[in-house]
C-alpha cells in the first residue's frame, strides 16, 4: 500500500494523514468548495477537488471520490468517521473499483448499520439487547400505530435513526402527545443526515450509562477487545467528553463487558476497527445498544490508555497483516486519558453554532497533551459541517491528575472570532459529580436545564479591569493598516474610527 | 486622553499616558503602570504593576456580529463596548415591554415554522426550526405574546441575524 485517498475533511482526515506520513504512506485528500484551504487539503500530498460545499454534493458523492481514488492512483480507501463511512454502497464501490476499502465489509456494515438487525445479531451472540422494537418502522407508518407500539414498549421511549449515529435523528419521549413532533423531527434529521428516514424505537432505561468497546478484527479470525470507554457525558445524545477506563466498571465487569463485545463482532465475521455500545444500568447490568463499524471520534483516549495506534492497525489489518498485539495489554490501561470535544459553539446562547473566521487560534501543549485538530487561524469555520473544531485529550497516571491536566489544557487554549465550549468544559471539570464520577446520560442535560442559561464566562472584577486596561491599550497602539483581514474588517474600521476621532492614536 | 468604555454593563472611565517604558492606566481613578508589547495585531502581552508585576496574555479582536472588540484575558472573553454602546442578552425582549423579535442566531436553513400569525405562544414555546450544521435548532419564544408577523419562509436560507417572527 502506496497511496491511500482519505474520504473526510476536518480533524479526522488530518488524523489519519498523520498515521500515512508515520508508515512512509502518500495521503490523498479530496476537498469541497468551501474546504479548498482547510488543514488537510494543505497537509496531504495531492488534493482532488469532488464538488460544492453541501456534503450531499461532495463528501457523499460516491462516484465522484472513487474517480478521485482512481486518478490519484491511489490503492486503498479511508472513509474516517461520518459522511460515507458507515455506508456499505461506498465501501462495495470502492472494492468494485478494484481498492481497497480500509474498514469492515460492505455485508459487515450493512448488517450492523441497520440498528435493528444489529440488534438481532447482538441477540444470537447471547448479548442482551434494550427492549425495543424489533423491525424498522417505515416512513409512511402512521403516527396511531407508532403510538401503539411506543405504549407497548412504555414510556420514556427513544426514538432513533435506524440508520442512526451521533445523536442525529434520536429523540426522547416522556409524554405520549409529543410523540409525534419527536418522530417527525427524528424522520427529518435522519433523511437529512443519513438519507434514510426509517426509525425504530426503544425503552429509554433510567440515569444508565453509556459505556462502549473498541475492537480491532483482523482477517484471519482475531477479533481482540480494548478497555471501556465512558462516554455518558452527552448534550442532547451527543457525547461531549469521554474518559477510559470506567469508574463504574470493576475488573470482572470489564471482562465479562469485553468477551460480550468480542462475541458480537465475531458473530457476524467483523473485521477492521469497530465499536460496541452498550448501556449500563444502576444495578450493574449491560445491554447491546448498536455497534459503529469505523473508527470513532474518541479512539485517541483509548490510545493514550494502551499505546496502541489504532489507525495504522486499520491500516495494517486492510493489507491483510495478523493482529500481533497482546490481549491482556489491551485490556489493562496505563493511567487515565480524558477527551473533550471541543464545538464551534456559542455556551452561553443554548449552544447555537458559532460559525466564522477564527482570527486567533493558540492550542494547549505539554506533558500528556494530545490536540486532534483541523482548525487553523485564518480558516472559515463552515456552516455546512459538524462544529467540532478539535478534541482536546489529556493523558495522567490517574483520573485525578487526568481532571487537573486537562483544566490546565484548557486554560491554555486561545480562540478568538468564534465561540467555542471550552469555558463550558471548565465549569463542567469543576463539578463535584463529574469528578466523583457520579454521572449517567442524561446528567448534563438535566444540569443543563437547572442552570436555565446562567452564562459559563462570568469575568471576575480583576478580568474586567484587565480588558478595559488591554482594550485601551490596544486601540493606541493599533497600527492603521493591521487588523483582520476578513468580515471582521468592517467593525474593525468602526472600532478604529472613533478611535481616531477622539484622537486616542499618538503617532 | 480619556475615554469611556463599558464592560458588564459598567461604563469605566479611562485614561492612558504614554511614560518612558510604557504606560500609565487610570481606571476610575485608580493608576497602574502597564508594560505592553504587541505580539501581532490582536495579541498582546501586559505585565501590569500593582503588588506583583502580573503578566497577562491578551487576545484583542472586533466581534464582526455585535461590533463590540472581545478582549481575551488569558482564555476568558470579556466584551468592551465604547461610549454608552450597551451590550444586551442575545434574547432579545426575553423580559421587558415591547414586541419580540427573533432572529436567526447563526447562517442555516428553515426546516419548519410550528406556529401560525396570530397565534398566542407561551414563554419558551418552540416557534422556528431551522437548521445549521447538521443539527436541527429550535428557537423558542422568550415570553408570553401573540405572533403578529412570520418573515421566514419553510426550506428558506437565512443569514445570521435575519428577522424570522415578531411576537407582540
Amino acid at each position: 500500500m502506496k497511496k491511500i485517498l482519505i474520504a473526510n475533511r476536518g480533524e479526522i482526515a488530518v488524523r489519519i494523514i498523520r498515521a500515512c506520513r508515520e508508515m512512509d504512506i502518500a495521503p490523498v485528500a479530496v476537498y469541497s468548495e468551501c474546504d479548498r484551504t482547510a488543514l488537510h487539503v494543505r497537509s496531504a500530498d495531492e488534493a482532488y477537488p469532488i464538488g460544492p460545499s453541501e456534503p450531499r454534493d461532495s463528501y457523499l458523492r460516491i462516484e465522484r471520490i472513487v474517480d478521485a481514488a482512481l486518478k490519484a492512483g491511489a490503492d486503498a480507501v479511508h472513509p474516517g468517521y461520518g459522511f460515507l463511512a458507515e455506508n456499505d454502497a461506498f465501501a462495495a464501490a470502492v472494492r468494485d473499483a478494484g481498492l481497497i476499502f480500509i474498514g469492515p465489509s460492505p455485508e459487515a456494515i450493512e448488517t450492523m448499520g441497520s440498528k435493528t438487525a444489529a440488534r438481532a445479531a447482538a441477540k444470537r451472540a447471547g448479548v442482551p439487547v434494550v427492549p425495543g422494537t424489533e423491525d424498522p418502522i417505515a416512513p409512511d407508518v402512521a403516527d396511531a400505530k407508532i403510538a401503539r407500539i411506543a405504549s407497548s414498549i412504555g414510556y420514556p421511549v427513544l426514538v432513533k435513526a435506524v440508520a442512526g449515529g451521533g445523536g442525529k435523528g434520536m429523540r426522547t419521549v416522556t409524554d405520549p402527545r409529543e410523540l409525534s413532533n419527536a418522530v417527525r423531527a427524528a424522520r427529518s434529521e435522519a433523511g437529512a443526515a443519513f438519507g434514510d428516514a426509517a426509525i425504530y424505537l426503544e425503552r429509554q432505561l433510567t440515569r444508565p450509562r453509556h459505556i462502549e468497546v473498541q475492537l480491532l478484527g483482523d482477517a484471519h479470525g482475531t477479533v481482540l477487545p480494548f478497555v471501556e470507554r465512558e462516554c455518558s457525558i452527552q448534550r442532547r445524545h451527543q457525547k461531549v467528553v469521554e474518559e477510559t477506563p470506567s469508574t463504574a466498571v470493576s475488573p470482572a465487569l470489564r471482562q465479562a463487558m469485553t468477551s460480550a463485545a468480542a462475541a458480537v463482532a465475531s458473530a457476524v465475521g467483523y473485521t477492521n476497527a469497530g465499536t460496541i455500545e452498550f448501556l449500563l444500568d444502576q444495578d450493574g447490568r449491560f445491554y447491546f445498544l448498536e455497534m459503529n463499524t469505523r473508527l470513532q471520534v474518541e479512539h485517541p483516549i483509548t490510545e493514550m490508555v494502551t499505546g496502541v495506534d489504532l489507525v495504522q492497525w486499520q491500516i495494517r489489518i486492510a493489507r491483510g497483516e495478523r493482529l500481533t498485539l497482546d490481549p491482556a495489554a489491551l485490556v489493562t490501561p496505563r493511567g487515565h486519558s480524558i477527551e473533550c470535544r471541543v464545538y464551534a459553539e456559542d455556551p452561553d446562547n443554548h449552544f447555537l453554532p458559532s460559525p466564522g473566521r477564527i482570527v486567533a487560534l493558540r492550542t494547549p501543549g505539554g506533558p500528556g497533551i494530545r490536540d486532534d485538530s483541523g482548525a487553523a487561524a485564518g480558516l472559515d469555520v463552515p456552516i455546512f459541517y459538524d462544529p467540532m473544531i478539535s478534541k482536546l485529550v489529556a493523558w495522567a497516571e490517574d483520573r485525578p491528575r487526568a481532571i487537573a491536566r486537562m483544566r490546565r489544557a484548557l486554560g491554555e487554549y486561545r480562540v478568538a472570532g468564534i465561540k467555542t465550549t471550552v469555558p463550558f468544559f471548565v465549569w463542567l471539570l469543576a463539578q463535584a459529580e463529574f469528578v466523583d464520577g457520579r454521572f449517567h446520560t442524561t446528567y448534563l442535560d438535566e444540569v443543563l436545564q437547572a442552570r436555565n442559561g446562567r452564562p459559563f464566562v462570568e469575568p471576575s472584577p480583576e478580568a474586567e479591569d484587565i480588558a478595559v486596561i488591554a482594550a485601551a491599550i490596544h486601540t493606541v497602539l493599533s497600527p492603521p493598516s493591521t487588523g483582520p483581514q476578513n468580515g471582521a474588517s468592517c467593525a474593525a474600521g468602526q472600532w478604529k474610527s472613533h478611535a481616531r476621532a477622539e484622537g486616542l492614536r499618538s503617532w | 486622553m480619556q475615554h469611556e468604555l463599558e464592560v458588564a454593563g459598567r461604563t469605566r472611565e479611562v485614561t492612558v499616558t504614554r511614560t518612558g517604558d510604557g504606560f500609565a492606566v487610570t481606571v476610575d481613578g485608580h493608576t497602574w503602570q502597564v508594560d505592553a508589547a504587541r505580539i501581532d495585531g490582536q495579541t498582546l502581552s501586559l505585565l501590569v504593576d500593582n503588588v506583583w508585576r502580573k503578566s497577562y496574555d491578551i487576545i484583542a479582536t472586533p466581534d464582526p456580529a455585535t461590533k463590540y472588540l472581545t478582549v481575551y484575558v488569558g482564555a476568558t472573553p470579556v466584551i468592551v463596548a465604547r461610549n454608552g454602546r450597551r451590550r444586551g442578552r442575545k434574547e432579545s425582549g426575553a423580559s421587558g415591554a415591547g414586541p419580540q423579535r427573533v432572529f436567526a442566531p447563526m447562517p442555516g436553513k428553515v426546516v419548519r415554522i410550528l406556529v401560525k400569525t396570530g397565534e398566542a405562544v407561551r414563554a419558551r414555546q418552540p416557534l422556528v426550526v431551522v437548521e445549521a450544521m447538521k443539527m436541527e435548532n429550535e428557537l423558542r419564544a422568550g415570553r408570553d405574546g401573540t405572533i403578529t408577523d412570520i418573515h421566514a419562509r419553510e426550506g428558506a436560507s437565512v443569514d445570521a441575524g435575519a428577522l424570522l417572527i415578531i411576537i407582540q
